[in-house]
């Protein structure tokens, strides 16, 4: 999986290598818009994360020359304009996803694993973990093939963790996640934790391979059961 | 008070003296008139007579037609001694045609007929025609002034009115005028120069206001745009440091300290940026938002995230509330209202929230009034809260002025009453 990183903060750029590479992706980056559009000129990428504001040139004309070109790329627009406006731009213009910066590392990955899974499985969006089989679109959630019952939050946080599973959750990050911003100004994560109680009991039921695990005091990672 | 009745007050002060005095002044000028008219008369009678006396001709008869009557007798020794020239007075006199006395206006004059003897004559003119005629002069003289000083007044007004249109229309268009909405062009139709120069002068102001206020707005957004990667990239740095480096436990208390703060500067920076997006008009498109319907959403998610404060919140709905606005606006004018509330509600505390045809009014619990004044502005904050951003209520108030929303806030019984007021 070849993976082209367009963005000019370098700092930035460094860290989305890293994390990406850590994944096992090959990773390639360019820092303006010369170099990017280069690059697209001579090679093909499964996956292309792209920055809108770039010295030379706009991200979104790129992507357009992609699309004119009929290229089958996945991009995923990375941009601090954060407006809803922004956001149906991109997407109509044809990106695959857009993630508004500042976000998580662990939020990218998933956006990309999920962009290539699509691009790969042809439209079967199911994920799997273990033997939990998820599926966003019909929120469903299978074990070893059986269906158990989740209410809304407890799948949210389960599809949430299935997309970034062995990576550590901050559960504020998590609550921020699921609630949104009704979560920012909680004094405590109890809501969080009585959900994972809940979800934790029910995969637990369900003889699920993989389990919630807390992390010291701030946090969770979903693991496969060592046994 | 109003301009207009403070000229007429001023006018009429000044006004009502002088009238007053010119009013006396020409009373006292009418009545000397006709007291002077009336003794010429009686100069004339008395000639008339002296004269027909000295040529021996018939006296006029008494009863000639006219009140006027008259006596002639010897004058007496001491008389004669006494007199130096006409004597006028007013006294009662008998009116033997009449048969009764009335006041009159009486000339005494002594002569030498033409035998030589003094005779003392008396001339009698009855002053009721005067007195009749001194009321007739006063009741106009009063009621003419009178008339006079309302006219002028009246007058005043219509002039004052019509001359003071422009400062009307000034006055309207500033009232119409709100911070950061752009500026509408002054009505200056008017060729009063002193009109102009004001309108001139509150449309450069206003002007200018409005730009230094456009400045603010996009270098707040600016600077936080700017802010936006570097905290990105340090906090990504930290979740590397602890999803990928084994940290120790003390290490990892730390970074999560870290992140903690990292995530109040960044959504404080993310909330500054929406302010800007609304402050500077950049709202994508409206449609109809069923407000009961959210508050109903949004209650049931806060009930849930505060569950451990046992918070009772009551929810009294009426008729469907639907108002035209964009649907990411609603939702965050709401949840900021409400997860105030929510935020600032004690342990086991009341919530009630009210959602009535045209009205959000949500309440809660506390102790004393806050600053109705500042209570919606940026930062304003009351306790030390170190999760709260302290921008929820001014996100709400910039919301509402943008739609023309009116947001009070009050206390009463205990309770902090917050309103937004949907103008439809």
């Amino acid at each position: 999986m070849k993976i082209l990183i367009v963005e000019d903060e370098p700092s930035l750029r460094e860290l989305i290598e890293r994390e990406l590479r850590g994944e096992g992706y090959v990773v390639e980056s360019a820092h303006d818009f010369i170099s990017a559009e280069t690059k697209i000129a001579g090679y093909n990428y499964d996956c292309i994360l792209l920055d809108v504001m770039l010295p030379g040139g706009s991200g979104l004309e790129l992507l357009e020359r992609l699309k004119s070109m009929g290229r089958r790329e996945n991009v995923i627009i990375i941009s601090a304009r954060d407006s809803v406006d922004d956001r149906v731009h991109g997407l109509e213009l044809g990106a695959d996803d857009y993630l508004a910066k500042p976000f998580h590392m662990v939020e990218l990955v998933a956006r990309v694993r999920s962009v290539l899974r699509r691009g790969r499985s042809g439209g079967a969006l199911t994920i799997e973990f273990g033997n939990i089989i998820l599926d966003p679109s019909s929120r469903r959630v299978k074990v070893e093939g059986r269906q158990i019952d989740l209410v809304k939050k407890e799948f949210d946080i389960l599809l949430y963790f299935i997309q970034r599973p062995d990576h550590l959750i901050d559960k504020a990050v998590l609550a921020e996640a699921v609630w949104g911003d009704y979560a920012d100004e909680a004094d405590n994560f109890h809501f969080v934790y009585a959900q994972i109680k809940n979800l934790r009991r029910k995969l637990d039921e369900a003889g699920a391979t993989a389990e919630i695990r807390s992390v010291y005091g701030f946090g969770y990672k979903l693991t496969l059961r060592e046994e | 008070m109003k301009l207009i009745y403070r000229i007429m007050l001023s006018l009429a002060a000044a006004l009502i003296p002088i009238t007053a005095l010119w009013a006396t002044l020409f009373y006292y000028a009418m009545v000397g008139e006709i007291n002077d008219e009336t003794d010429d008369s009686l100069d004339d009678y008395a000639t008339l007579i002296i004269q027909r006396c000295r040529e021996g001709r018939p006296l006029p008869s008494l009863n000639s037609g006219s009140n006027n009557s008259y006596t002639i007798e010897p004058a007496t020794a001491a008389e004669i001694a006494a007199y130096d020239g006409d004597q006028y007075c007013d006294r009662a006199v008998y009116i033997p045609e009449k048969g009764e006395t009335e006041p009159a206006r009486v000339l005494t004059r002594i002569f030498q007929n033409n035998d030589g003897r003094y005779l003392k004559l008396c001339v009698a003119m009855p002053t009721f025609e005067r007195e009749d005629l001194m009321e007739t002069v006063l009741i106009w003289t009063i009621s003419l002034f009178g008339l006079l000083l309302l006219v002028v007044v009246a007058i005043s007004i219509l002039v004052v009115r019509r001359s003071l249109r422009p400062l009307y229309a000034l006055l309207e268009w500033l009232d119409g005028y709100n911070p950061g909405m752009g500026v509408v062009v002054v009505p200056n139709d008017t060729s009063i120069t002193e009109f102009r120069r004001l309108n001139d002068a509150a449309q450069r102001a206003v002007t200018r206001s409005e730009e230094l206020l456009d400045r603010q707005t996009q270098f707040i957004g600016n600077a936080s745009h700017e802010l936006q990667t570097p905290l990105a990239v340090i906090s990504n740095r930290i979740e590397y440091l602890m999803d990928h480096t084994s940290p120790s436990e003390e290490q990892m208390v730390e970074l999560v300290k870290i992140q903690d703060t990292l995530r109040h500067n960044i959504r404080l920076n993310r909330t500054l940026l929406t302010l800007t997006r609304i402050e500077s008009g950049n709202i994508a498109e409206s449609s109809d938002i069923d407000i009961t319907e959210l508050v109903a959403e949004i209650v049931e998610s806060l009930d849930e995230v505060y569950e451990t404060r046992n918070i009772s919140c009551h929810v009294e709905m009426g008729p469907h509330l639907c108002i035209y606005m964009n649907d990411a606006m609603a939702r965050m004018l709401v949840t900021n209202l409400i997860k105030n509330a929510f935020v600032y509600t004690p342990q086991g505390g009341n919530i009630h929230i009210t959602v009535s045809s045209d009205e959000l009014c949500v309440s809660n619990d506390g102790d004393e009034a806050l600053d109705g004044e500042r209570i919606f502005d940026r930062f304003y904050t009351h306790t030390s809260r170190q999760s709260a951003v302290g921008l929820g209520l001014a996100i709400v108030r910039s919301i509402c002025s943008y739609y023309g929303f009116e947001a009070k806030y009050s206390f009463e019984e205990s309770m902090h009453i917050f309103t937004v007021r949907f103008n439809r």
